[in-house]
């Protein structure tokens, strides 16, 4: 590999060729940034309250509308850092919903307020920018820019809850350990380069196509290390430490934001660089990818239970999630990359109707994300329940819903590649995951809401109902939707008394449009199969 | 618009009827006097049979030849080898079935409407029953077995939801529990039988099923194994849901649901489900001719059993069960015998004048206030002369006395079954008992209760007064009752009283006195035509009149209704007491009433030979096997695991960035040294 000549030396500086309709929508993207800042400086407050996020949902809207512009496109831009094609185009469409999703979600937040509106959304579009950037990255130096443009806003969007200590912990938190994975990733591509002598995941994948390459210690070496930097942006078992204590620690919305369109964008990468430009190495890693995919469902499943704050739930489950995606990724077939994308659609749906759910719930109980706070929904709030009932039974691979399809579709993918006992780790950990889903639906529906329960003692119930007490059957188990009729106009107080907030329609519509996509694409799951095959031809590399 | 579309529509309507009425429950139905539960339900039902003649005149207008169309919403799951999808299949016979599904059902819907009146679960019933009808309009829509087992099933759920409707009645639970577990075990039949079937087919779907059959994927000549067994299973399936012997006894207990129910299960959804089953399998049972074999045996068994107990019983509700399953014997029969065009016209003909028995019973329970027994009923004749008279048309058809619909669908059936020939004259003969039989429970039924000395509630009827309970009970065990969510309401509504009721009986007299003139033995052939193509690759399809055997078959019909109906009046009418005297008097008469109202002690056989076995070993399994094995090893084990292993990733996580980092520098090194080990 000494004997390569180094391209560096012979180069004479010249401007690539930029094609902007290929980089139109991280154009939007940043130049949307760039606006919402600006307007966010303007005093009035209904701009920076209203027309900020209403600004960023056109900035997102803009950059969907261009992703679909290019939609058939297939191209390197940029003299090849970045490559626009399928993979690229449908984890755009992605992210973009993701982002939408917490745009509403953080629109009444509180940690936007104290951020100053314009910031927390410039960040938040800036974020989104670097994930593009990333799933599009066709070179290392891209992928290394895209991942840095990516995390550093969120390092400190998790802080911008002020006065929170949990958010500043949670902020300094993710700085640090992101740091290490950012620095053990450089090391890995460094190495990598100089293995090879590219950065270019073509030819990176060309020089270890041909000769010993593939097996010599400076490549493995870097191999690992990218391995370990990619698994803390995925937040993959043993480098998921953190997951927890900063999705817990970050304001909701944030929270939703990292949960999913993190993960986008580090499968994402994850495909880019595995299954492109390492694929010649793939006998090395696969297994080793293969066994953390089997930790990282293990521990993520086992750690959520038991669990009672919501959000920190939902972490070990996005830890879990990240291993049953990883098995699209072992097994480096066109049909592992489809899983693992239409996993990652399904993946965003299901956990943006949880998380507008518990954002819904954290500012109308005062009980913050505990699962308290959604004990009873199911009769006080039905819109809210489905969509969090719908979504836990997803998350846990239930039929008839986009889960299950997504789960089913990743085992036949691990089957067919030769991971049969991957397959069988992924049912194994969903199995286990039923033991914290499942007692939240239980709670929505089984269980009085905890301004109920303080009522139920003074309510008089007509003659000869059952009453509660006395083993009343909820709704759902054949109980007396009659009953309700009959107590209806009880205002529902707040458990604190704290004074109930307004009507939040913005995180209810999230919440149902998520439960809705959920379960359509679990019944009409050939849309999303039709989508998401186009992506898998765009890895044209098997 | 497209044929299929209709078809969809059809299941469009119930579909979001039950969806409106569900969701909407509280300013729907929520107070008492609302009743736009019932109209919005109502004209659901109406809507989807009005898309049925729609779907019937345009298939009309397609030539005989390409009368089966299927269309696909969308594909489920199309990978290899499965081709499940979201398809419905349009054709003379599944048109035929929605037109009378539709069309009774809507009229038991409008008599519900007043029959519910007062009842706090007003709207819950509403969108129950458009779900039963969505739910059975699914099973006979269905263009591949997938869809057909999920109709199928749910339909097993709909009528446990309504059998149970009054849910604090413990009669009420457990009899929607029964029918629940014995449909399940139809449901696992039907399951089983789609798969030995589609194992050779290879497809889901009907036509392509039928058409593989065909072309020899159970092998030429001689009965296949697996075919066999499919067509058995399906049997089974059949006899769950249409409540044949030894799979019946769900049935009577049924009638604890409410009355309109009753005549929704009866008359137009679920007990047809399995003669439908068998007359869209034909193409299969037709290669298979013992598994018909078995479907007749037991047909013509379950009418002549059913017969016997309708004798007995003294619930009048419970009469009129045990004569559907007698006449759905007949269907069955006659589906199994190739006798598809007969049998269905008599399941058309039964649907009207059993609907109208059971609102005509419902009526004079009514009058009761909820009281069912023949016991205690007496003398309505003049008090209720609407619904006397309705009931006298319904029994007149089911007697099968010309010339009422009854008449002409039953001689129908027994006529291609003498046809065949053979053995097949022993059912041919069993039939005629049946007939007769028929004639005599009909009959008694109506004397008991119309004729004779008028009782305390008719006279107060009479009078002008409705009678009304002071405290509701339990017809079945006589415990008081309230009237709130969860038991009936307060208010009786009587046929004389309201005009639901009237109109939606009337329409179902007429359909009882003229729906059998569609088919007259050689005049016309209305539903044979209708049929033809949804059969016109059956051997067996196409009658060949023998006319001495109509005439004879005829005239026996007409003779042993009117033989029945006379005995009927010499025992209930003028000898009152004669049934006693039969009763007590002779050794045979005592023995036989014993086995006639214990109903041929089939709940006692089967409690013998499933349920006390079946708790004996679950107990045995639950003290040994379950504590020992199950909890301890198998769940004992993997659950402290995973406790264990939730407690040690809870430890891990202790909060504190040193800790992290050092488990991260040991997997950062644990990769590391994995992958130098590859090189």
């Amino acid at each position: 590999m000494s004997t390569q000549a180094i391209p560096l030396a012979t180069a004479h500086l010249k401007g690539p060729h930029v094609d902007f309709a290929g980089l139109s929508p991280l154009i939007a993207l940043l130049g949307g940034a760039v606006l919402v800042l600006l307007l966010g400086l303007l005093g009035a407050r209904w701009i920076r309250s209203q027309a900020v996020p209403t600004l960023s949902l056109l900035a997102l809207a803009t950059a969907l509308g261009l992703t679909i512009w290019q939609w058939n496109a297939d191209k390197s831009i940029v003299s090849g850092a970045l490559r626009i094609d399928g993979l690229a185009l449908v984890l755009n469409v992605v992210l973009i919903a993701g982002g939408a999703c917490t745009v509403l979600l953080a629109w009444r937040s509180l940690a936007a307020r104290e951020a100053a509106h314009g910031e927390f959304h410039a960040l938040l579009l800036t974020s989104i920018a670097g994930m593009s950037l990333l799933a599009a990255a066709q070179n290392t130096v891209a992928l290394f820019v895209g991942l840095e443009l990516l995390s550093i806003p969120l390092y400190v969007l998790c802080a911008t809850k002020l006065r929170s200590e949990l958010s500043l912990e949670s902020g300094l938190k993710y700085l640090i350990v992101g740091s290490v994975g950012s620095a053990t990733l450089l090391y890995g591509l460094a190495m990598i380069y100089g293995a090879t002598g590219a950065t270019d995941f073509a030819s990176i994948a060309a020089s270890l196509s041909s000769g010993s390459l593939a097996s010599d210690p400076l490549t493995l070496t870097g191999i690992a290390l990218c391995v370990a930097g990619l698994c803390f942006k995925a937040s993959v078992a043993p480098f998921h430490q953190w997951t927890p204590d900063v999705y817990e620690g970050a304001p909701t919305p944030v929270t939703a934001f990292m949960a999913v369109a993190t993960k986008v964008a580090a499968l994402g990468v994850f495909l880019r660089l595995f299954d492109v430009a390492l694929i010649s190495a793939h006998a090395s890693w696969g297994p080793a990818v293969a066994v953390l995919a089997t930790i990282t469902i293990l521990v993520g499943n086992v750690g959520a239970l038991g669990q009672s704050s919501l959000k920190r739930m939902l972490a070990y489950s996005s830890v879990a999630q990240a291993g049953y995606m990883l098995a699209g990724v072992v097994v480096a077939t066109q049909l592992g990359v489809q899983a693992t994308v239409f996993y990652l659609a399904v993946y965003v749906a299901m956990n943006m109707a949880s998380f507008a759910v518990i954002v819904a719930r954290e500012r109308e109980t005062g009980l913050g994300d505990s699962i308290q706070a959604v004990a009873g929904l199911g009769r006080d709030r039905p819109l809210l329940a489905w969509p969090m009932t719908i979504s836990m039974l997803a998350l846990a691979g239930i039929p008839a819903t986009a889960g299950f399809i997504g789960k089913f579709y990743l085992i036949d993918a691990a089957v067919q590649g030769g991971y049969t006992w991957l397959g069988v780790v992924i049912v194994v950990g969903s199995m286990i995951s039923l033991g914290y889903y499942l007692p939240v639906v239980a709670a929505m529906w089984m269980r009085e809401s905890p301004a109920g329960e303080a009522q139920t003692g003074v309510q008089s119930l007509p003659i000869g109902a059952p009453s509660p007490e006395a083993g009343g059957l909820p709704a759902l188990a054949g109980g007396s939707p009659e009953l309700d009729a009959a107590s209806e106009g009880d205002a529902t107080t707040d458990a604190l008394g704290l004074s109930a907030p307004g009507p939040q329609p913005e995180v209810v519509l999230v919440a149902m449009l998520a439960g809705a996509a959920t379960i359509f694409f679990g019944v009409i799951p050939q849309p999303l199969f039709n989508l998401v095959h186009g992506a898998g031809s765009a890895l044209g590399l098997f | 618009m497209a044929t299929t579309t209709y078809g969809w529509l059809v299941l469009l309507f119930p579909l979001l009827g039950t969806l409106a009425v569900g969701l909407g429950y509280r300013p729907l139905g929520g107070r008492a006097s609302n009743r736009a539960a019932g109209w919005i339900g109502t004209a659901a039902i109406f809507l989807a049979f009005l898309a049925a003649l729609g779907a019937l005149i345009s298939l009309q207008g397609h030539p005989p030849e390409h009368r089966q169309l299927v269309s696909s919403l969308w594909n489920y799951a199309a990978t290899v080898g499965l081709d499940a999808q979201m398809s419905i299949l349009v054709d003379p016979l599944s048109v035929f079935m929605i037109l009378v599904v539709t069309g009774v059902s809507t009229l038991i819907h409008l008599y519900s409407i007043s029959y519910m009146e007062g009842d706090r679960g007003f709207a819950r019933y509403f969108s129950y029953l458009n779900f039963f009808v969505f739910s059975m309009l699914l099973l006979v829509l269905a263009g591949n077995f997938l869809l057909l087992i999920v109709g199928w099933a749910f339909v097993g759920a709909a009528s446990y939801l309504l059998i149970s409707f009054w849910y604090r009645r413990t009669t009420a639970t457990r009899a929607g529990i029964k029918a629940f577990v014995i449909n399940v075990v139809g449901d696992v039949g039907l399951v089983l039988g789609t798969y030995f079937i589609f194992k050779h087919t290879g497809t889901l779907d009907f036509l392509k099923s039928f058409h593989a059959a065909g072309a020899g994927a159970f092998g030429h000549g001689g009965e296949n194994g697996d075919l066999v067994a499919g067509c058995v299973l399906l049997l089974v399936a059949a006899f769950a849901k249409s409540a044949q012997i030894p799979l019946h006894t769900w049935l009577p207990d049924a009638m604890e649901g409410p009355t309109p129910v009753s005549a929704l299960i009866h008359a137009a959804t679920m007990v047809t489900a399995g003669v439908y089953l068998i007359a869209r399998m034909h193409p299969l049972f037709e290669l298979v001719p013992s598994a018909q074999d078995v479907g007749a045996i037991v047909g013509a068994g379950t009418l002549l059993i059913a017969g016997t107990i309708g004798l007995a019983q003294t619930d009048i509700k419970r009469v009129i069960a045990y004569s559907t399953m007698s006449q759905i014997g007949y269907m069955i029969m006659g589906v199994s015998v190739g006798a598809y065009a007969a049998g269905l016209f008599h399941l058309m003909t039964h649907a009207f004048f059993k609907a109208l028995l059971f609102m005509a019973a419902g009526s004079i329970i009514g009058a009761m206030a909820g009281e069912q027994s023949l016991d205690r009923m007496g003398g309505f004749r003049k008090a209720m002369p609407f619904t006397y008279g309705c009931f006298v048309i319904g029994g007149l058809a089911l007697s099968g006395v010309p010339p009422f619909s009854g008449f002409f669908s039953k001689d129908d059936i027994l006529l291609v079954t003498a046809e065949r020939g053979g053995w097949h004259w022993a059912l041919y003969v069993m039939g005629y008992v049946g007939a007769l039989l028929t004639a005599v429970y009909t009959f008694r039924m109506i004397f008991r209760a119309f004729h004779g000395e008028p009782v305390a509630e008719a006279r107060e009827l009479e009078a002008g007064h409705p009678h009304h309970a002071e405290v509701g009970r339990n017809p079945a065990t006589g415990e008081e009752e309230d009237s709130d969510v969860g038991f009936p309401g307060p208010i009786h509504a009587i046929a004389e009283r309201a005009l639901p009721m009237r109109v939606a009986m009337g329409v179902l007299a007429l359909g009882a006195v003229g729906a059998g003139l569609v088919q007259i033995p050689k005049v016309d052939f209305v539903i044979d035509d209708f049929l033809r193509p949804s059969f016109a690759g059956s051997k067996l399809y196409e009658p060949h009149t023998r006319n001495g055997l109509l005439v004879f078959g005829l005239a026996l019909g007409t003779l042993l209704a009117l033989i029945g109906i006379a005995l009927a009046h010499r025992v209930w009418v003028a000898r009152p007491g004669t049934a006693t005297a039969i009763r007590t008097r002779t050794r045979a008469g005592r023995a036989l009433h014993e086995l006639f109202v214990n109903k041929w002690y089939f709940d006692e056989l089967i409690e013998l030979l499933v349920v006390r076995p079946g708790v004996a070993a679950g107990g045995f399994a639950r003290d040994t096997f379950e504590r020992l094995f199950v909890e301890e090893t198998l769940i004992g084990g993997p659950t402290g695991l995973v406790r264990a292993g939730s407690a040690a990733v809870r430890a891990a996580q202790s909060g504190f960035v040193r800790y992290y980092a050092a488990l991260l520098v040991l997997g950062v090194t644990g990769v590391g040294f994995y992958f130098l080990l590859q090189s």
